[in-house]
C-alpha cells in the first residue's frame, strides 16, 4: 500500500499513531495498568498537589488522578468508537442506496438526513437517555443517530460522482446488474472517502462523548471518565486550579492526534472531504483553496436555490470539495437516476 | 426546457411552481454557471417554505423517535411520581390523570396537536405547565448563545479578513494554527479555563449564575460574557476559516481584478466587491452550525451553573419526567429552524448586485 507507505514517511502521522498506539493499549488495559484503585477513596488525602504517592494529585475524594485517567480512557475512547460506527452503519449504506435504489427511497432518506441534521444533538443524547435510560450505549446510540447524516451525504456525493463515469455507463450499457456495478466498480472507491471522513468523524464524536459525560449522560457515577472528572474538579477550582488541566490535554491531544492522521490521510489520498464536524480546515496549500471556495459558493448556490432538495445538498457541497462532484449533486440528480434505472 | 430557458424567464414576472421542479437538462457543470433560482419568491417566502419542507418532517422524527421509545421502555411515570405506597388503584389514576392509558398513537397525535398550539402539557413531578418553565429557561439560552453569536461574528469576520488579505503571510499562518487548536479544545474546558482566569486568579467576573436582563442589564452581561465568550471560541474559529478560504478564493476571481485594474481603492475592492460574495458560504456554515451552537449553550451552562434549558432537560432526565423532555426538545429544534430562517432570508438579500437584477 504506498497510500501507507507515504502517510508513514509525515512526521505528524508517526506522532499521531504513536499517541493513538499508547490511548489504545490505555482504552484496552488501563484499569489493570492503573498504580491505584481508580475509585477507591482516601478521606485523609483529598485535594492533594502531585507528589510520589499521587503523581497527578488526588480528587475531592480522595481518588488517585492518574489511576482514574487511565482508567477512564477505554470508557470515552469506545463511547466515541460506538457513536462513528452507527453513523457509518446507519449512513453510508443509505448513501449508496440513495443513489441506486428508485426516487422513492432517494426522496426519503434525504428528508430524514435533514431532519437529522437540525436536531441539536446533546439535547437529543439527554433526551434519549432520560427516555430509554442512562448509558452509555444509550448516549452513542443517540449520537450514532444524528452523526449518520454527515457519512450519509459523503457516501451520496462521492457515489453520485462515480455513477455518472464512463466505466459505470459502458458496463450498464453491456449489462451489467446494479449489485455487481456497486461491488465492483463503485464500493471499493467510494470506501478510501468513507474511511477519511469516519477518522475526522471519530476526534468529532470524542469531543461529543466527552461533553456529554461531562454533563452525567452516558456514566454511572465512581466509574471515571474524562469529562466526568472535568465536572468534578469543576467544584474544587479554588482548591486546585490547575487540575482541569490532566484531563483537559489527553481530551486534546488525542482528538489532534485524530485529526492529523484524518488531514494526512485525505493530503496522501487526494480525497477532498468535509469533517462532518467541521467544513472547510484552513490550508496552506494553494489547491485545497481554491477547491474549498468553489465547493462553498456552490453551497451557497444551492442554498439560494432554495428548494429543500438544494438545501440539503449544501452540506453535500460543503463536504465535497471537488466542483465536478458537487455539481453532480445539486444538478443532475435526475439524469443519474434515469441512466441507472435504464439498466 | 433549457437552461437558458430557465435562467431566462425566471425574472420576467412568469407564475413560477412555489417549489420548483429540479432542473432535469441541465450539462454538467452547468449548476455552477447559472445557479437556477425561483424569482418572483421573496426571501421571506422561501424561507418560510424551507421551514415547512425541513420543519415539519424533523419535527415529527425527532418527537415520534422519542415518544415511540417511551412507549418500548416499560417506565412507568405514575408509580414513580406516587412512590412506594401508590396502591394499584391509585397508579390507575394517575395514569388516567396523565392520559397514559390511551393507545400509543392517540397520545403522541393529541401531544402533537397541544404543541402545535403551544401547549406543551405539564411535568409528571411538579405539575406545572411545561411551556413556562420552558419560557423562563429559553432567555438564559438566548442570552449566551447571541453573545456568543456577536462575538464569533466580530472577532471571526475581522481575523478572517485580515488573514485572507494577508494570503501566506505571517498573520496567516498564525491565524490558522490558532483555528486548528481551538477546534481541538472540548467547549467545557474554554469554559474552564475562562473561569480559572477571570473568576478565581483574578475575580473580576462571578464564576455562575444569572440574572435576566430585564432586572440589571449591567449584572445580566456580567454573568452572560463569560459563557458566550467560552461558547463563542469554536464557533469563532470555524467563522475565521470558512471567511478566510472562501475570501481568499474571491480575490483571485476575475471582477476583483477589473475592479482594481479601474483603480478602486483596496478598500472598496474588498469590502464592497469581494467581501458580499466571499460571506455568502461563511452564513451557510452558520446555518449549519446552529444545533452545535445550541447543543454547546447546555454544556456552557452546566460550567457556569445557568438556569437554562439544558439544566432542565437534564434535570427531567434523570427523573423520566417526559412531558419536559420533549417540551425542551421540540423548543431547541424551533429555535434552530429559526435560525436556518434568518440565515436563508440574509443569504438572498446578500446575494451579489449582478445577480439581483435578473
Amino acid at each position: 500500500m504506498s497510500v501507507l507507505r507515504r502517510m508513514i514517511r509525515l512526521r505528524s502521522v508517526r506522532l499521531a499513531l504513536l499517541v493513538l498506539a499508547v490511548v489504545a493499549v490505555l482504552a484496552v488495559a488501563g484499569g489493570s495498568l492503573a498504580p491505584q484503585d481508580p475509585i477507591a477513596q482516601d478521606p485523609k488525602a483529598i485535594l492533594q498537589n502531585p507528589s510520589g504517592a499521587h503523581w497527578l494529585g488526588t480528587d475531592y475524594l480522595g481518588r488517585d488522578v492518574l489511576s482514574r485517567l487511565m482508567d477512564a480512557t477505554g470508557r470515552s475512547v469506545v463511547g466515541a468508537a460506538e457513536a462513528v460506527g452507527v453513523g457509518l452503519l446507519l449512513g453510508a449504506p443509505a448513501g449508496l442506496a440513495s443513489v441506486v435504489f428508485g426516487r422513492a427511497f432517494e426522496w426519503l432518506a434525504l428528508r430524514i438526513s435533514d431532519a437529522l441534521l437540525t436536531l441539536p444533538y446533546i439535547i437529543f443524547a439527554i433526551a434519549v437517555t432520560g427516555i430509554i435510560g442512562n448509558g452509555i450505549h444509550q448516549a452513542m446510540l443517540a449520537i450514532g443517530l444524528v452523526l449518520a447524516p454527515n457519512y450519509f451525504r459523503i457516501t451520496r456525493a462521492a457515489t453520485l460522482g462515480l455513477a455518472s463515469s464512463q466505466y459505470v455507463e459502458i458496463a450498464e450499457l453491456v449489462g451489467a446488474s446494479r449489485w455487481w456495478i456497486l461491488r465492483t466498480h463503485i464500493w471499493n472507491k467510494v470506501l478510501p472517502t468513507i474511511v477519511v471522513t469516519a477518522a475526522s468523524g471519530a476526534a468529532a464524536s470524542l469531543l461529543v462523548v466527552s461533553s456529554l459525560s461531562f454533563l452525567g449522560i452516558g456514566t454511572k457515577p465512581p466509574a471515571p471518565t474524562w469529562g466526568g472528572m472535568l465536572s468534578s474538579d469543576l467544584n474544587y477550582l479554588a482548591q486546585r486550579p490547575w487540575a482541569p488541566l490532566a484531563p483537559s490535554l489527553v481530551i486534546i491531544i488525542t482528538v489532534a492526534a485524530l485529526n492529523a492522521l484524518a488531514d494526512a490521510l485525505r493530503d496522501t489520498t487526494g480525497i477532498v472531504t468535509g469533517d462532518p464536524g467541521r467544513s472547510g480546515r484552513a490550508r496552506g496549500s494553494d489547491s485545497a483553496d481554491t477547491a474549498e471556495t468553489s465547493s462553498a459558493a456552490t453551497a451557497n448556490s444551492a442554498v439560494t436555490a432554495g428548494s429543500a432538495v438544494a438545501t440539503s445538498s449544501a452540506a453535500t457541497a460543503t463536504a465535497t470539495g471537488s466542483v465536478e462532484t458537487t455539481t453532480a449533486a445539486t444538478s443532475s440528480i435526475p439524469r443519474q437516476k434515469r441512466e441507472v434505472s435504464d439498466v | 426546457m433549457t437552461t437558458l430557458d430557465v435562467v431566462g424567464s425566471g425574472g420576467r414576472g412568469q407564475p413560477q411552481p412555489s417549489r420548483p421542479s429540479r432542473p432535469s437538462r441541465l450539462p454538467r457543470g452547468a449548476g455552477l454557471l447559472r445557479r437556477w433560482r425561483p424569482s418572483g419568491l421573496s426571501g421571506l417566502a422561501r424561507g418560510l417554505g424551507q421551514l415547512l419542507a425541513v420543519g415539519v418532517p424533523v419535527t415529527l422524527l425527532a418527537t415520534f423517535i422519542t415518544y415511540g421509545m417511551t412507549a418500548l421502555t416499560d417506565s412507568n411515570p405514575a408509580a414513580t411520581v406516587l412512590g412506594d405506597l401508590a396502591t394499584p388503584q391509585d397508579i390507575e389514576r394517575m395514569n388516567h390523570q396523565f392520559g397514559l392509558d390511551r393507545p400509543f398513537l392517540v397520545q403522541y397525535v393529541s401531544w402533537l396537536g397541544n404543541a402545535l398550539t403551544g401547549d406543551l402539557g405539564y411535568s409528571y413531578f411538579t405539575t406545572l405547565p411545561v411551556r413556562d418553565s420552558v419560557a423562563q429557561a429559553l432567555p438564559v439560552d438566548l442570552s449566551i448563545t447571541l453573545v456568543a453569536a456577536v462575538v464569533a461574528i466580530l472577532v471571526g469576520g475581522v481575523t478572517g479578513i485580515a488573514a485572507a488579505l494577508n494570503n501566506g503571510g505571517r498573520l496567516d499562518r498564525a491565524v490558522t494554527a490558532v483555528c486548528a487548536v481551538a477546534s481541538t479544545i472540548p467547549p467545557f474546558v474554554v469554559g474552564i479555563g475562562l473561569i480559572i482566569l477571570f473568576a478565581v486568579t483574578v475575580p473580576v467576573l462571578p464564576s455562575g449564575g444569572y440574572v435576566p436582563i430585564s432586572e440589571d442589564p449591567g449584572r445580566w452581561l456580567k454573568f452572560v460574557i463569560l459563557p458566550g465568550v467560552a461558547l463563542s471560541v469554536e464557533f469563532g474559529a470555524e467563522l475565521t476559516r470558512q471567511i478566510r478560504t472562501s475570501l481568499v478564493g474571491t480575490l483571485r476571481e476575475n471582477f476583483v481584478t477589473g475592479a482594481t485594474v479601474r483603480g478602486l481603492s483596496v478598500r472598496r475592492v474588498v469590502f464592497g466587491h469581494a467581501l458580499r460574495n466571499a460571506v455568502g458560504p461563511a452564513l451557510t456554515v452558520v446555518g449549519l452550525y446552529v444545533p452545535r451552537l445550541i447543543g454547546g449553550a447546555v454544556v456552557a451552562e452546566a460550567v457556569f451553573n445557568l438556569p437554562g434549558l439544558g439544566q432542565q432537560a437534564l434535570q427531567a432526565a434523570e427523573r423520566g419526567d417526559i412531558p419536559v423532555i420533549q417540551g425542551v426538545l421540540v423548543t431547541s429544534i424551533a429555535l434552530v429552524l429559526v435560525c436556518n430562517v434568518a440565515v436563508n432570508v440574509a443569504l438572498v438579500r446578500l446575494r451579489p448586485a449582478a445577480e439581483r437584477r435578473s
